[in-house]
């Protein structure tokens, strides 16, 4: 099962809710979302850290934004 | 605020003879001031209603009230009843404004979003916990996400009164409607 969220071309809120499922599918771990617009940066950091994971860096290259977030 | 004067003077000017829909605008100086009057009005059981203002009034995140001309007075002592009071009266073509009360409704599944305006709410429809709030570009968007996602729509604070803003008016009105439909 991949750790990988590509949300990348996707408007709001889909890479919130698709961040959301991921969360609920791996309970804990890793993961990685892709998006490409600073307000889904915003509203997946913000979903990420609600449900009681981390956001443990936000890396942008060319537009597109790579979100790493965990939970242990 | 010396815009916002010329402004109203141009469209004065423009409707001196008269609105010929018999509508006029209330204009304010913030939209926190459009909120807390409208609630007034509407208390008072004026026919009143928020719009976008017209493309001469606006200025980013704006809201004026549209009432019945033949209303003013009533409407006028209604808000000095209470400590209110418009910038200024403007009788206004109804074709000039922008409706702010569209809504759209899109079902993901586990999750049912809501758009008004510019303004989207999305909300799991099983828990009723909000999971988004996007759209804006107001300042006090990510305040009212901070604050509203991540509770039940029922224990979340709501957006009329915690917003400042169109955004927050918007979300207010997505957020009215979400919850009939949730």
């Amino acid at each position: 099962m991949s750790n990988i969220v590509d949300a990348r071309g996707l408007s709001c809120p889909q890479p919130v809710l698709l961040t959301v499922e991921k969360m609920k599918q791996f309970k804990a771990g890793k993961l990685e979302i892709l998006v490409d617009t600073e307000s889904a940066v915003e509203n997946v950091k913000r979903a990420v850290i609600g449900n009681n994971w981390t956001v443990e860096v936000v890396n942008e290259a060319n537009g597109e934004y790579n979100i790493r977030a965990t939970k242990t | 605020m010396r815009l916002i004067r010329r402004v109203i003077q141009n469209l004065k000017s423009r409707f001196r003879n008269g609105s010929q829909h018999g509508l006029g605008l209330l204009v304010f100086e913030n939209t926190s001031e459009v909120i807390r009057a409208e609630q007034i009005l509407k208390k008072e059981g004026c026919d009143v209603s928020v719009k976008g203002p017209p493309p001469e009034l606006r200025k980013g995140c704006d809201l004026v009230i549209e009432f019945q001309l033949v209303e003013e007075l009533r409407v006028r002592r209604a808000l000095q009843k209470q400590g209110a009071s418009a910038l200024d009266v403007v009788p206004l073509n109804s074709e000039l404004l922008q409706p702010v009360d569209i809504f759209q409704t899109r079902d993901f599944g586990d999750y049912l979003m809501v758009r008004a305006a510019n303004m989207k709410i999305t909300v799991d429809k099983r828990s009723t916990v909000i999971v988004n709030i996007s759209g804006g570009g107001c300042p006090d968007v990510p305040y009212l996400a901070q604050e509203m996602v991540g509770k039940k729509l029922q224990d979340a604070p709501t957006p009329g009164d915690i917003g400042h803003t169109l955004c927050g008016y918007a979300l207010q009105l997505a957020y009215e409607e979400i919850q009939q439909q949730c």
